[in-house]
């Protein structure tokens, strides 16, 4: 019987499927179910910065309706940022300590930035809570068009190294894949000190009502197309890379798993198909993978990991157009 | 509403009173200037505990009472959250019938002393004047006044003990002694009750004591208010804590009707940034509560606080004003506050930043501490700031605090202050879970009657509105008392 053990950032997991930061990783009760259910390991829901930013304002306007509070000159409110800070993040930590006493699959917290400030001070106390790794989600969209790309990169790199001089815990970073140049980006977290890469994020899709003329969301979850960027990217990089890849969106069963394997990730992280199918569709997936293993001949992860990626070219350009040019114009 | 309007009106229309209005034509009044409270020499008092504000004489009293015009519609009333008759009270000093002052003060306040000092009346009543709002002047100074004529009564052994009713025997049972739980007591005893106050500290009065420093209100005044309430009939019992030494249960099985919870927001909040927990960084409530309360300035006693050269204040109220000019007093040579937002934003009485900064405390508006660090033996040695500067204004309408990148710097401190606000006191909460709660901790109640999700249970104060202030806590106490009464008044008839 094939063995799924894998490495990821030094962690041990039971196997590659590790489940994603969201609703489905936001609360102990459910983080037990996850590894009841088979999870090799699980990213906890994020901590975003803007979300307590916005929570503050929030609460100031309801203080202001609410006769009996005193919002006038109130030394709390003043920085009930800061209080509304520790507070979520006192829940967060929360989890952490319980799911590290209490369960054995790898935690990895999730910090969500647009910003290099106020998140040292999280990352010491996430990672004496005992998270294993921690995940940083960083997504800086370039709305403000004075800035330069370099401007907007040092950004990456500073969160990174900030947080990295805190921690002795692994650090990785979820980026998308809107770069110009993004293999060097890339390569330059590994040099900064990323001990992982999540390829990629996802954002929100917009979308609009014609009818009723408003701004609403689509595409609420990933589809199995989605994958087709992180794949690429993680067979282009695989080999160019000594840190661990996690590949993610648009995984939806066990044969994109071991796409993703394939090409060269360590691990991959799945949501979206969780929500879509269940929480046995952990199970169905790792059965898949072990399936195939066997049928294949494979014993470990390691035998196959990367046997697709693009290792062989210098030029990673050449291997994605001579895949378009094999595939739309017949050449062999 | 409207038989207090007309109460008013038929006080106003009082023989001594229109005598009094003739006495003096308007213009001569409203060409006054206001009265400039004496002050004790800020480089002398700052190495002292004496009061800053040193009260008024007579003669000055009567001159500044002389500026009221004793408006037919006192709008000065509406921004006194107990309602106290202002106009009737500086109109007796005006006429140097200060005894009667006082005993018009004490109709509404049971604490016209504290209040004369410690309320905001720049917010309240004084900028309700006819001055501030027609006339665009300088109001009449009420709180001054207020505590002109409660020192006079005190200084002059004339101390009067409100008239209470026939007791009728019925228990009322108040949870702190705060302002909030001395303004009902007060209350209830004058209308017969059987008031007993429970305080969890050793000594009587809340913030009143453990919170404001003597040199802004000296301990004990607090005492000879709380006597007076003594001689009202009102018990106390001290180191007793509800929900802890007897239940609410128990009191009610030893026959109390109704409680008042005035338990006040002595839970401090830091800021937890890394190094917060290093040796001599303290929140304000302990810093203030081992000082005020505790003697910690006085070697002889065992409850020190280290008298630090470097002290750094975090925060913007007046608490941290309080914490800043009290580590002063202790011999600080360098007392700073550390705030993240200007000194226009601050949340502290502008009297309070002024008296500050001529005590020389040290203002460093616009930093934010990032992280502390320590000697060997795990005591702060050095705070890192960081710079911020102004974004847009928030839901509070005041600029947000933005940390400006690169900008950190290192300065030596031996003792921190957290002054960043406070949070109900989480223990009767804690004991009753059927008692509603809101999400900032406070007990929910009924703003007219202040009675909670619990039908004998009543509560004011900082408990319900957060942080808040000394007067506010007083019209909650106040009105609570009013719903008590009626509660317990209805439940007696149905008996």
């Amino acid at each position: 019987m094939a063995d799924l053990t894998t490495k990821y950032l030094g962690l041990t997991l039971r196997n590659p499927i590790i489940i994603a930061s969201s609703g489905l990783t936001d609360s102990f009760e459910k983080i037990a179910e996850l590894e009841r259910n088979g999870a090799g390991a699980v990213v906890l829901k994020s901590l975003f910065e803007e979300q307590i930013i916005l929570e503050a304002e929030h609460n100031l306007r309801e203080a202001g309706k609410n006769s009996m509070i005193y919002d006038e000159y109130s030394e709390t409110l003043d920085y009930i940022d800061i209080h509304i800070r520790e507070k979520e993040l006192g829940k967060y930590l929360d989890i952490i300590k319980k799911a590290k006493k209490e369960l054995s699959i790898p935690v990895i917290a999730s910090v969500n930035c647009v910003s290099d400030i106020g998140w040292t001070g999280f990352a010491r106390q996430i990672e004496k809570a005992g998270a294993d790794a921690m995940e940083l989600n960083i997504s800086i969209m370039p709305f403000d068009f004075e800035k330069g790309c370099d401007e907007i990169e040092q950004k990456y790199y500073k969160i990174l190294q900030k947080v990295k001089k805190e921690i002795n815990i692994p650090v990785a970073v979820k980026i998308s894949p809107y770069f110009t140049n993004l293999g060097k980006i890339i390569l330059n977290l590994e040099k900064e000190g990323a001990n992982g890469v999540v390829l990629f994020n996802r954002f929100t899709s917009p979308d609009i009502d014609v009818e009723n003329l408003k701004l609403t969301v689509s595409e609420l979850y990933s589809t199995p197309s989605d994958m087709i960027n992180s794949l690429r990217w993680v067979a282009i990089l695989a080999n160019r890379l000594k840190i661990d890849i996690a590949a993610t969106t648009g995984i939806h069963d066990g044969k994109a798993i071991v796409k993703q394997i394939l090409a060269g990730a360590s691990a991959v992280q799945v949501a979206s198909s969780i929500y879509i199918k269940g929480i046995s569709h952990i199970t169905e997936m790792s059965k898949y993978l072990e399936d195939w293993m066997d049928k294949k001949g494979y014993n470990y992860i390691d035998q196959f990991k990367g046997k697709l990626s693009s290792n062989k070219s210098s030029r990673p350009e050449i291997y994605e157009r001579l895949q378009f040019m094999k595939y739309f114009s017949k050449i062999k | 509403m409207n038989d207090i309007k007309e109460y008013l009106k038929e006080e106003r229309n009082k023989e001594w009173r229109v005598e009094l209005r003739k006495s003096m034509k308007a213009k001569e009044r409203t060409d006054r200037v206001r009265v400039h409270m004496p002050e004790a020499d800020p480089i002398v008092r700052n190495k002292n505990s004496e009061e800053v504000n040193k009260g008024l004489v007579d003669k000055i009293a009567v001159s500044e009472a002389g500026r009221c015009l004793d408006c037919a519609n006192p709008t000065c009333i509406d921004g006194c959250p107990v309602g106290i008759n202002i106009p009737k009270f500086v109109k007796q000093i005006e006429a140097g019938d200060f005894n009667g002052a006082a005993s018009t003060l004490k109709e509404t306040n049971a604490l016209p002393a504290v209040c004369g000092r410690v309320c905001p009346q720049e917010k309240q009543c004084e900028a309700s004047c006819f001055y501030t709002v027609s006339l665009k002047k300088d109001p009449v100074a009420i709180g001054h006044l207020e505590r002109f004529a409660a020192d006079f009564e005190r200084d002059n052994g004339h101390m009067s003990v409100p008239v209470v009713d026939k007791p009728n025997g019925i228990k009322i049972g108040v949870v702190g002694s705060g302002p909030a739980g001395l303004a009902c007591a007060s209350d209830m005893a004058k209308w017969g009750y059987d008031v007993t106050v429970f305080e969890a500290l050793h000594e009587l009065g809340g913030v009143l004591k453990y919170g404001i420093p003597e040199f802004r209100l000296p301990n004990y005044i607090v005492d000879v208010e709380i006597d007076i309430m003594k001689k009202m009939g009102v018990k106390f019992k001290k180191n007793f804590i509800i929900g802890k030494t007897l239940s609410f249960d128990d009191l009610r099985k030893d026959g109390f009707k109704a409680f008042f919870i005035g338990s006040g927001a002595g839970n401090p909040s830091f800021m937890n940034i890394p190094g917060e927990n290093y040796n001599n960084i303290f929140s304000s409530n302990e810093y203030l509560t081992r000082v005020n309360l505790m003697n910690a300035a006085n070697d002889e006693f065992d409850t020190p606080v280290i008298s630090g050269k470097n002290v750094a204040v975090i925060g913007g109220g007046n608490t941290a004003m309080d914490s800043v000019r009290t580590a002063k007093r202790l011999g600080a040579e360098r007392a700073m506050i550390v705030y993240r937002r200007s000194q226009e934003e601050m949340p502290a009485r502008v009297e309070e930043v002024k008296h500050a900064i001529e005590e020389e405390v040290e203002f460093m508006n616009l930093h934010n501490p990032v992280e502390y660090f320590a000697d060997e033996k795990g005591r702060v040695n050095k705070m890192r700031v960081q710079k911020m500067e102004l974004g847009e204004p928030d839901a509070s309408g005041r600029r947000r605090p933005i940390p400006m990148e690169n900008s950190e710097f290192d300065i030596d401190v031996d003792t921190v202050i957290v002054s960043v606000g406070v949070s109900p006191n989480p223990l009767i909460p804690s004991v009753l879970p059927d008692l509603k709660i809101s999400k900032w901790s406070t007990i929910i109640v009924d703003p007219e009657t202040m009675q909670s999700s619990i039908e004998d249970m009543f509560a004011g104060g900082d408990i319900v509105r957060g942080g808040a202030t000394v007067i506010l806590a007083m019209g909650d106490g106040r009105k609570a008392a009013a719903g008590m009464h009626k509660y317990v008044s209805e439940k007696v008839k149905v008996k």
